[in-house]
């Protein structure tokens, strides 16, 4: 009866008929909720943590990615030059060889008129050695 | 030859290097973009900053003041000109302040040259004009004007003519109003760069057909080079004329004067812009599109002589190879080698201080003086004695080291002196000057005082090259030449009064060489290679010169062919694309020429009779005659079928007397005006009468009948008989009036006739000089 009165007063007795304003049912409740959220908050900053680094890992991943991206191109870019440098390399060296072919070239008809200098002093001189 | 080439590692200017000149041999002025214009010294490899100028001068060129030729010795240039691209040029002085801007030309200024005297500056521009100022900056003319820029100019040797670019187009402009303009169309591109050789007149061109070309001052091209990848642009030669450089992007050439590259060089320079020969021609420095100045060294140059090779390996060391025994030796010098000269078993070496005389013999202890000015530009060997050549003056030196002259002429001008313009003998000096070209000054060695009357030896036209003979006595020295005409002329250099006979003996000579142990010369005519056994002929018998010739028709020579040397009996000759071709001729020439020398007439016959040539026998006529050796003379020519002359020369042997064999022996070699002189001299007048009468020379024998009076009588007789065996009546005035009166005796004449024999025979008789034999010793 008490209880009902008191109910109706809005105090509540409970287990161990203490006077409660809340309803021990709903002050239960709500004591397991806090105790829900507090779980609920440890598991959200533990998954934070988790993301976190996550999100850092994917970080070095992109930027290592990056650096490797900028070496290929510049590799690809070094690549095209230096076919270039090679062009212009081989074009100075042809023109070094063509320099050198032409000296040849001068050494071998030097060399020639030499030779026809030999044959005509051989000659000369069987001729000379015929004639005594 | 190739260029030994030294570039810093880093850049010294910050920006491209637009130009570049040498002070003296070690120090050099350059001007780049960046402002700064930096002081390069050689010796102690040192760069130091000048000057920094105002930031709107952009320099473009620069050119130092000449250095006073002749007179006034100046060791250094003091000041210089730089152009800009602000349309001023500026006079700096050798301490880097500015003397003097000028506003000279609207938008750039792109090239400024002084003339060789220093007394005018040429400078060309953006605005396509031309100008002429003064030493002080003041504007004298404006020698042209055009629609088009002007890219480079240049002087011409004599500094009374300009050469400047005109887009495609080279065009000279002589500073006289009227005269005549050359203008020719020079490349496919426009021409960047061009210069001019004060030595060998002869032209660069450069453009951006990638080309470089060779032009004489007629605006003939002598050589045009292969494209390259690049535009040329720069060409520069060097001061004496024999090699000049080509610079392009990472390429730098050194050439021939003919056009043929001795070398080529990558270096990794950017194009380079402008090229500048140092004063004594051994370096030259270039001015860089990346902001190096590049050094580059003539190296590996060979003299060679006999069984020596010497090669200048290192600035001061050279290597002297035997040939014939592999020996090797190294031969150091304290400075920089700059000329040398290997020749008759000696070389001559000239550093910037100093002079070395070796012998073949001995590589060990050159002999080594002191050098008056330091830049040798020339030096000429001889078998006796050498010449040197510098800036001053010619100087004749013995092997021993001892001044023996210095010849001079009036208004000398050393500096363009070379090998084809200089010739030098035992006993003769000839020069060829550039003032007058038709002229050569011919010096007695020794004494080096003008030969005979002073009067220096003149032609007709302008001479090209010349040559003296280098054996034999000294008053039959002969010197042979070339013209502008391409003919070739000999004569001698001894002239006694009476006019000089230049006679002609060759036609489109190229070139030409003495041989250097015996008168021969040897020559290209037009493209057959050709010898003159015994070039003396002319001056004998003309009409066997074309017998004394070795002519050898080969196509081998292309065009422009150089003999480089013709010792003993082989001959060097290089091509005008740089190969030497050696060519030998028979030994049996040198060997009369030998024999004829020493008087071994028998000897030579011998010589002839083995070798059985036509060309032997007739230079043995040729020889005999010219030292009055009838019976030799009547030998040979009896070998080459001419039985007129034989029989002529027998009726010379049945002369009574010395003198008139003498006058026969003139007359047979052409000279009749020499023989009747010498008879006259004699007293012997009936022969000299006789000798005109001979050559249907009537009018000057009457004159010395009348004159002398005596055998007019002869005359008229003889005159009667010609009119008479030709049907003509006489027109003459001067025998109708002494015909008047006289009656033709022909008993009477020839009487006469014996009697003048036989008193010259009797004269014979009791001169006991005259010998019996036939033979008239000289």
């Amino acid at each position: 009866m008490a209880r009902e009165a008191l109910g109706a007063a809005g105090l509540h007795l409970d287990d161990l008929n203490k006077l409660r304003v809340l309803d021990p049912e709903a002050a239960q409740q709500t004591a397991q909720l806090r105790e829900e959220c507090g779980a609920f908050l440890d598991k959200i900053a533990e998954f934070q943590k988790i993301v976190g680094s996550l999100i850092e890992l994917v970080d070095q991943l992109a930027k290592a990615a990056e650096s490797e991206k900028m070496k290929a191109i510049g590799a690809r870019n070094l690549l095209k030059s230096i076919a270039k440098q090679r062009e212009a390399q081989e074009q100075q060296l042809q023109a070094l060889i063509a320099e050198k072919k032409m000296q040849l070239q001068r050494y071998q008809t030097e060399y020639e008129t030499l030779c026809k200098i030999e044959a005509d002093q051989n000659e000369f001189i069987d001729q000379f050695i015929f004639q005594k | 030859m190739r260029l030994k080439i030294s570039l810093l590692k880093e850049p010294k200017h910050k920006e491209l290097v637009s130009c570049v000149g040498w002070t003296t041999a070690d120090e050099l002025y350059s001007c780049s973009d960046d402002h700064q214009i930096m002081k390069w010294n050689l010796l102690t490899s040192e760069t130091t900053r000048l000057v920094k100028l105002p930031d709107d001068i952009f320099p473009i060129d620069l050119h130092w003041f000449p250095r006073s030729i002749g007179g006034k010795k100046q060791s250094h240039a003091e000041s210089f000109v730089l152009t800009s691209s602000d349309g001023k040029f500026h006079l700096i002085s050798k301490l880097g302040r500015i003397e003097k801007s000028i506003d000279a030309h609207c938008g750039a200024v792109l090239a400024g040259r002084w003339n060789y005297e220093g007394t005018a500056l040429v400078t060309v521009g953006e605005d396509g004009q031309v100008k002429i100022w003064s030493k002080s900056g003041m504007l004298r003319s404006t020698l042209a004007q055009q629609g088009r820029p002007v890219y480079s100019v240049a002087w011409g040797p004599d500094s009374g003519k300009v050469l400047y670019t005109s887009g495609k187009q080279l065009i000279i402009k002589p500073l006289q109003p009227n005269a005549k303009v050359l203008q020719w169309k020079a490349h496919d591109g426009l021409i960047l760069k061009t210069d001019w050789n004060s030595v060998n007149d002869l032209i660069l061109s450069a453009g951006e057909d990638c080309k470089y070309k060779v032009w004489d001052s007629y605006g003939r091209l002598l050589y045009s080079s292969q494209p390259h990848e690049y535009p040329i642009t720069s060409v520069a030669w060097a001061v004496d004329g024999e090699l000049f450089a080509v610079g392009s992007f990472r390429t730098l050439r050194l050439c021939d004067k003919t056009g043929w590259s001795y070398t080529l060089e990558k270096p990794n320079t950017g194009s380079i812009y402008n090229i500048a020969w140092s004063i004594d021609g051994t370096q030259l420095a270039g001015a860089c599109g990346n902001g190096h100045v590049i050094f580059a060294h003539v190296v590996d140059q060979r003299w060679e002589w006999k069984n020596f090779e010497i090669t200048l390996i290192k600035r001061r060391t050279m290597e002297v190879h035997n040939v014939i025994n592999d020996a090797v030796d190294l031969l150091e010098f304290r400075d920089r080698v700059i000329k040398a000269s290997l020749n008759y078993g000696h070389l001559v070496v000239s550093t910037s201080l100093q002079c070395y005389v070796f012998s073949v013999k001995n590589w060990n202890t050159p002999l080594i003086f002191d050098l008056k000015e330091g830049t040798v530009s020339l030096i000429l060997q001889a078998e006796r004695h050498f010449l040197l050549v510098d800036g001053a003056g010619l100087y004749l030196y013995s092997y021993e080291g001892r001044l023996i002259s210095s010849p001079k002429y009036p208004g000398m001008r050393t500096d363009i002196l070379s090998a084809q313009t200089v010739s030098l003998s035992n006993d003769t000096l000839a020069v060829k000057d550039k003032a007058d070209e038709k002229v050569i000054y011919i010096f007695e060695a020794l004494s080096g005082k003008p030969l005979g009357d002073g009067k220096p030896l003149a032609h007709k036209t302008e001479i090209v090259e010349i040559a003296l003979d280098q054996k034999g006595l000294t008053s039959e020295r002969k010197i042979a030449f070339i013209d502008k005409n391409r003919d070739l002329y000999i004569t001698s250099v001894k002239r006694f009064g009476k006019e000089q006979k230049i006679v002609k003996i060759g036609t489109m000579v190229q070139t030409l060489a003495w041989n250097d142990t015996s008168n021969i010369l040897c020559g290209i005519q037009d493209t057959r290679f050709t010898v003159w056994y015994y070039p003396n002929t002319v001056y004998v018998d003309k009409d066997l010169l074309p017998k004394t010739l070795y002519e050898n028709e080969t196509s081998e020579f292309s065009k422009n062919p150089q003999i480089v040397r013709f010792i003993g009996n082989l001959i060097t000759i290089r091509r005008a694309d740089g190969s030497l071709i050696h060519l030998n001729i028979s030994p049996y020439p040198a060997i009369l020429h030998e024999y004829v020398s020493s008087s071994k007439w028998e000897d030579a016959v011998r010589l002839c009779r083995f070798a059985k040539d036509q060309t032997m026998w007739t230079c043995l006529a040729a020889m005999a005659v010219a030292n009055k050796e009838m019976a030799t003379a009547e030998i040979a020519y009896a070998s080459i079928g001419k039985i007129d002359k034989v029989q002529y020369i027998n009726s010379i042997k049945d002369l009574p007397s010395k003198e008139s064999r003498m006058a026969q022996m003139l007359l047979f070699s052409g000279n009749s005006q020499e023989a009747e002189t010498l008879l006259l001299q004699t007293g012997l007048i009936y022969q000299a009468i006789q000798v005109n009468i001979n050559l249907y020379n009537w009018d000057r024998a009457l004159e010395l009948a009348v004159k002398h009076k005596t055998h007019v009588d002869t005359v008229l007789a003889y005159r009667q008989k010609f009119l008479e065996d030709f049907g003509r009546k006489e027109t003459n005035k001067r025998f109708l009036q002494y015909a008047e009166g006289l009656e033709v005796d022909w008993n009477k004449i020839k009487a006469k006739i014996q009697m003048e024999i036989a008193k010259e025979r009797e004269r014979a008789a009791a001169s006991p000089a005259v010998r019996a034999s036939v033979t008239v010793q000289q």
